[in-house]
């Protein structure tokens, strides 16, 4: 059995799916709990972030991208880098806490720790899924909705699992060392530049190129912008790319997971 | 007979590293530089169905860890814990946690009896009950940050005990609510033992344990110091509190308590000791008993119609123990005076004491004996000259031949 203690994780997280599912569904109500608009506030940030660059860069200034990208309009671009982006941030800075806030909960019920990263990737997930449906009917006419957009699922669901396996990672270490969440929050908070969120990875130059694969989020946003903005196949590099951080993060997680397991709630 | 709850060779050992840097280091590394610490080491025992066992022993005897683990907190290091089925663990370690304070207390129920394995549709068909033993009718639809700590409190542990389990395991938690609320939480979990379910209990109160536990475990730095039925364990580990009381202190001066009772109940309180008297002594100090006839009077007032039951300690200044005796054990009732107090009297004929200093505790308890109200713990001291002129404690009933 190869990765016995991340399998374990994973059964465990299965036999409580219907308690990771009321736990997203109460983390997204307390989010907007007391609040009148409700639920509305949860997509009114990301919605107004995607119409005020469609606003200033496509209709405002026009602005245009060069020859290697794929696609001209500079809103479209960053509109479909951007949301996979605040989603991420959003997914690993919440998971990475997610222990260290758990801790009273963890200490007094017998529940997978697991739960808590997954908690926080689920409820992104929420919240950004239904952005990108919304992203497909705006630009999936471009090219009029060619057939590689039937790997959309696929993609997305590598990089939540990429997400999810980086989230409990975060948090395992984390809660050995509280000095993590700074850390971490500092890369969050430039790995944006390091990112082919803003400018096309054409636009880097070639020997700093290669520090894009360093960000976990570099190739599932080149897939997106491939079938979102493209209507192609995402090159063979991207399905590497996210296959190599999907199985170095598994590695890193299982020996974690086996070497934390007995005191890791003592830690909290 | 299959044991519903077996433990064996149970031991926790906790990693200490100096800094939570090494704690990294060694998380990332895989190499061990940490300090060893036992926190429970080669414990076992084994219980059958409606059997109740007592935790007992000092602070960090690693009580509360040993219910972690049974509870399933906590991992084990080394040993099995087996629980037979697939019963049902409900483990009260803290009351509350799990609680979001913006949503009403009802809304909390589903979410928190989730936590606790208890499934939507249980919450939502035993709501009614869960809200009433809680005596939360008015506030259940209010949010929780707007209740009181006994409030919530009364909720959380409505909800743990909603369904019954099979393996039923608390820490402490009988020290919750008001007095009302902690006598029926006593009652309750004096239910589900008759009814067959298997307790582990923490407590430090020596009183609940020889209620409800009908063995004993004494843990002492995190080893089992004596494991056996509760009388006997007690025993062991009382002589072992009063060698280490004197061992740290010389005896403690007896603060001088007020003999002028409390007359009227304070607001929440069910019940309470209002005076307490020990006749005959003289006006020395401390004063001498008068003969050899001791009598104590407790007199205690109570809310409604319910008969408390007393409870007289007898034990050498500085001392141990000698005796305690409750109207509960011996089949005697207390008296109800005109302006609805109760009083009882007890009688020592011919004190088989030996001469010496002596000190009487005064407990108040519920109507079956099993929740105390009210104590005055080492209220009265007085003197005794015995007629005995040799050396002892007791004169115990003797003939020769």
């Amino acid at each position: 059995m190869i990765l016995p203690a991340l399998q374990a994780e994973f059964e465990a997280l299965w036999r409580a799916r219907g308690l990771l599912a009321m736990m997203a569904r109460r983390e997204l109500a307390a989010r907007h709990a007391g609040s009148v608009l409700g639920v509305f506030w949860l997509y009114a940030q990301p919605l107004l972030t995607i119409a005020a660059y469609y606003l200033v860069f496509d209709v405002v200034f026009k602005m245009r991208l060069g020859e290697n990208a794929p696609t001209r309009a500079v809103g479209a671009y960053l509109i479909v880098g951007m949301v996979p982006w605040i989603a991420f941030c959003e997914a690993t800075s919440r998971g990475m806490a997610s222990l260290l806030e758990a801790g009273a909960l963890l200490q007094k019920n017998p529940l997978p720790p697991a739960l808590f990263p997954a908690r926080a990737v689920l409820t992104a997930a929420v919240i950004y899924l239904p952005l990108s449906l919304v992203l497909v009917a705006a630009y999936a006419p471009l090219h009029g909705f060619s057939p590689p957009l039937l790997l959309l699922p696929l993609l997305m669901a590598a990089m939540l699992v990429i997400w999810f396996l980086l989230a409990y990672t975060l948090a395992i270490l984390a809660a050995a060392l509280r000095d993590v969440v700074q850390i971490v929050a500092f890369l969050l908070a430039i790995g944006v530049f390091f990112s082919p969120v803003l400018f096309p990875p054409a636009m880097f130059p070639s020997v700093l190129a290669w520090m894009l694969w360093l960000n976990p989020i570099t190739p599932g946003v080149l897939g997106l912008q491939s079938l979102l903005l493209a209507g192609k196949v995402p090159g063979a590099e991207i399905w590497l790319g996210l296959a190599a951080w999907a199985v170095l993060l598994a590695l890193l997680l299982d020996r974690l997971v086996a070497r934390s397991r007995e005191q890791l709630v003592d830690w909290l | 007979m299959s044991h519903a709850l077996s433990v064996t060779g149970l031991g926790k050992l906790y990693k200490l590293y100096d800094t939570p840097r090494a704690r990294l280091k060694a998380l990332l590394t895989g190499r061990e530089t940490h300090r060893p610490h036992w926190a429970l080491a080669d414990v076992s025992f084994a219980l059958k169905r409606g059997q109740c066992l007592g935790v007992i022993g000092d602070n960090g005897a690693g009580k509360s860890t040993l219910l972690k683990l049974v509870a399933g907190t906590l991992q084990p290091t080394t040993g099995d814990i087996v629980r037979g089925g697939d019963g049902r663990v409900t483990a009260i370690l803290e009351l509350g946690a799990g609680f979001h304070p913006d949503f009403t207390g009802r809304e909390n129920l589903r979410f928190a009896g989730a936590l606790i394995g208890v499934s939507e549709q249980e919450v939502a068909r035993l709501e009614a009950s869960i809200i009433a033993f809680a005596e939360l009718e008015q506030a259940i639809d209010r949010p929780v940050k707007t209740y009181s700590s006994g409030m919530t409190v009364r909720l959380a542990f409505s909800l743990a005990t909603a369904v019954e389990p099979d393996i039923l395991i608390i820490d402490e938690a009988l020290a919750v609510g008001d007095q009302h609320f902690q006598k029926k939480c006593v009652e309750r979990i004096d239910l589900f033992r008759r009814a067959g379910c298997t307790i582990l209990f923490c407590s430090h109160s020596q009183y609940h344990v020889r209620q409800l536990c009908d063995s004993a475990l004494w843990l002492d730095g995190g080893r089992a110091r004596l494991l056996g039925p509760t009388e006997l364990v007690l025993a062991g580990y009382e002589a072992h509190v009063r060698m280490l009381d004197t061992q740290r202190s010389a005896p403690s001066e007896v603060v001088a308590r007020s003999a002028e009772g409390r007359a009227i109940l304070e607001p929440g309180r069910r019940a309470a000791i209002t005076a307490m008297t020990v006749a005959p002594l003289d006006d020395g100090d401390p004063p001498r008993l008068q003969g050899a006839d001791l009598t104590v009077r407790v007199t205690a007032s109570v809310v409604g119609d319910e008969r408390p039951n007393f409870g007289v300690m007898l034990e050498q200044a500085g001392g141990v123990g000698i005796t305690v005796v409750a109207t509960h054990v011996d089949g005697a009732v207390a008296t109800r005076q005109p302006d609805g107090t109760w009083i009882a009297t007890v009688t020592f004929p011919d004190l088989p004491l030996h001469s010496g200093e002596y000190l009487v505790s005064a407990y108040l308890g519920d109507s079956l004996g099993m929740v105390i109200y009210d104590e005055w713990l080492q209220h009265a001291r007085f003197v005794y000259a015995s007629p005995a002129r040799l050396p002892g404690l007791v004169s115990l009933k003797h003939h020769w031949s």
